[in-house]
């Protein structure tokens, strides 16, 4: 039986943080008789991580997702709790995980500033240890892939933050490693770099079917790669499965969106017979109407016979709106 | 162990430090400076006679080498370590399959290399103006080598383990500040160690601070007897020793502790 890449039982971390009232004469107690207090950051967790998935880790900041891969990938020291990745405990912190493993911060830079890229991605293939033919492969085929081959003689501090995310990418693949935790990798990029580096993301995993953690705030890039999400909050894991079932169980609800050829006039009045229908401010001369989904078919029969429609369609709601919801609600 | 990553990124530092060298330049020009003030008022204080047994063009001699011995045992990675720790950027290092201390060897390796390009000529230049004058044995010449990589590495470790401090106390970089004002007064920058009280001269000999900087250059001006000399490396090596052991100890803790409060 093939073992999990990525295994995770009852993973739980507490913070001591010190803590103080403001003023002055409260920061010179603080200095006499410091007082603490625990903060439960990841509170008994459990996954299991098949090779080559892409899982979305997902939650509202503080959640606790980055001290999860934090945890997974050797930098924190668990309170309690088991984990094993690649067959490695992570925080033992062994040379030999921690080649098969990459971390990149969409916040931090794993790059020397002052040299350009090539320089750097050298260096790492020595601290790393990749063969000289390896690295060269790997290299000119992740150059192509993000379509930057003329970054790589410019030093790092002249790049634009798109293109330094690319070399980020790029110094954490360099080793092919067998697990990747990326932590909002698109983090203040523009749209179209978004789209590039997701479609990347995309087909690298399908080529070396590298096992994928990722955290983003932008569910843009969770609904693009990550068939399978997890969704956390305040440390506690409330959601583990398919993203479609989860917005599914969440908003029962499809948006209807309509536009007539001429005015209407009792239009409030024809929804007001439906008590289940709701009807949303428009959008650009759009009529919107929120409608239970197993009454859309009716709804929608009604709507076509009785008025001169230009124009309708059927929408889920924004995947945004349902994590609103289960954030502001804290559990699904 | 990982020497060949380790110079690698020791290239690759001296890459980037070169991009630099006006800053480093100054530096090591602002290191310079109090030692020249005080060469030129412990030379005035001697005048046409001497200072226990020390004449003007000795104490030339002394200050112009101090100059570069100073220069190369400073550590400057030292600060870069406790601000790393500070700003969570010591994440980087832990996640890569070497140990962290290569990057501060590497800094202190490229370091050297940028700061001699700018001290040796200036040194030399001075040394054409101010005429120093010590007698330079063949011994006393291979002997200051091992006096100043010892030095360098007793200096290094024991600022590297004070810096890593910060892993409990943030602003663990002022034992560094601190470290440096006992090698001004203890490590022969005020006043070499001879012309010291002789109190002041015996906390000098047992403190690990003067063989982070006046010893190799004691040895190399030939101020000291073969007797002197052996006891010199006697205390060197148990300091360095000491200061190794420090640096393990601190560091194993010090991660275990970081890690456990996160970062």
């Amino acid at each position: 039986m093939n073992q999990p890449m990525i295994q995770v039982r009852n993973l739980t971390k507490n913070y001591t943080v010190p803590e103080r009232a403001p003023g002055l004469g409260a920061s010179i107690k603080s200095l006499v008789k410091p007082q603490f207090r625990e903060v439960e950051a990841v509170k008994s967790i459990h996954l299991s991580i098949d090779t080559g998935e892409m899982v979305g880790l997902i939650g509202p900041n503080g959640a606790g997702k980055t001290t999860t891969l934090k945890m997974l990938s050797g930098l924190l020291y668990p309170t309690s709790g088991e984990a094993t990745v690649a067959g490695f405990i992570p925080w033992k912190r062994q040379p030999d995980y921690l080649r098969r493993i990459s971390m990149v911060m969409g916040n931090r830079s794993a790059m020397n500033w002052d040299i350009p890229p090539l320089d750097s991605f050298k260096v790492l293939s020595e601290i790393y240890r990749v063969p000289q033919q390896a690295y060269q492969q790997t290299l000119d085929e992740l150059i192509a892939l993000l379509d930057m081959e003329a970054l790589l003689k410019k030093p790092v501090r002249n790049l634009s933050l798109g293109e330094r995310m690319k070399c980020e990418l790029v110094a954490g693949l360099l080793y092919q490693p067998d697990v990747m935790f990326l932590d909002e990798p698109t983090l203040g990029l523009d749209i179209a770099m978004q789209r590039r580096l997701r479609t990347f993301l995309k087909k690298y995993n399908d080529t070396h079917a590298v096992t994928v953690i990722l955290t983003s705030h932008y569910m843009a890039d969770v609904t693009a790669l990550c068939p399978r999400v997890i969704l956390i909050h305040h440390g506690e894991l409330i959601y583990d499965g398919d993203l479609d079932t989860l917005a599914k169980s969440l908003a029962p609800f499809k948006l209807i969106k309509i536009q007539f050829a001429s005015p209407i006039d009792n239009f409030s009045e024809f929804i007001s017979q439906f008590s289940s229908v709701e009807e949303l401010p428009s959008e650009q001369g759009h009529h919107v109407l929120r409608i239970p989904r197993q009454e859309i078919p009716q709804v929608t029969a009604t709507l076509l016979e009785q008025f001169p429609v230009a124009d309708l369609t059927v929408e889920d709601p924004p995947i945004e709106a349902v994590i609103d919801q289960i954030y502001e609600e804290g559990s699904v | 162990m990982n020497h060949k990553g380790g110079w690698a990124l020791i290239k690759n530092t001296w890459q980037s430090w070169l991009q630099h060298r006006g800053f480093f330049f100054l530096l090591a020009f602002g290191w310079m400076l109090p030692l020249l003030v005080y060469l030129f008022i412990w030379s005035a204080a001697a005048g046409e006679g001497s200072l226990a047994g020390l004449t003007q063009e000795s104490l030339a001699g002394y200050y112009l080498v101090l100059i570069l011995v100073n220069q190369l045992t400073y550590s400057i990675s030292n600060w870069t370590v406790g601000d790393n720790i500070r700003y969570g950027q010591i994440n980087r290092w832990l996640l890569q399959p070497m140990s962290p201390l290569y990057h501060s060897l590497s800094s202190e390796i490229a370091g050297k290399v940028v700061f001699m390009l700018f001290s040796i000529p200036i040194t030399a230049l001075l040394a054409i103006i101010i005429q120093p004058r010590f007698n330079l044995t063949w011994s006393q010449g291979l002997l200051f080598i091992p006096a100043v990589l010892a030095a360098w590495a007793l200096r290094f470790f024991w600022g590297y383990w004070l810096a890593l401090l910060a892993f409990w106390a943030t602003r663990a970089d002022s034992l560094l500040a601190l470290q440096d004002s006992f090698i001004f007064l203890f490590g022969g920058h005020l006043a070499p160690i001879a012309l010291l009280p002789a109190w002041m001269r015996s906390i000098a000999q047992i403190l690990p601070f003067r063989y982070m900087s006046a010893f190799p250059v004691e040895v190399l001006v030939g101020q000291l007897t073969t007797r002197e000399i052996l006891v010199g490396f006697a205390y060197q090596a148990g300091w360095t020793v000491v200061a190794f052991i420090l640096y393990r100890l601190v560091w194993t803790r010090g991660v275990r502790h970081y890690e456990a409060i996160g970062g």
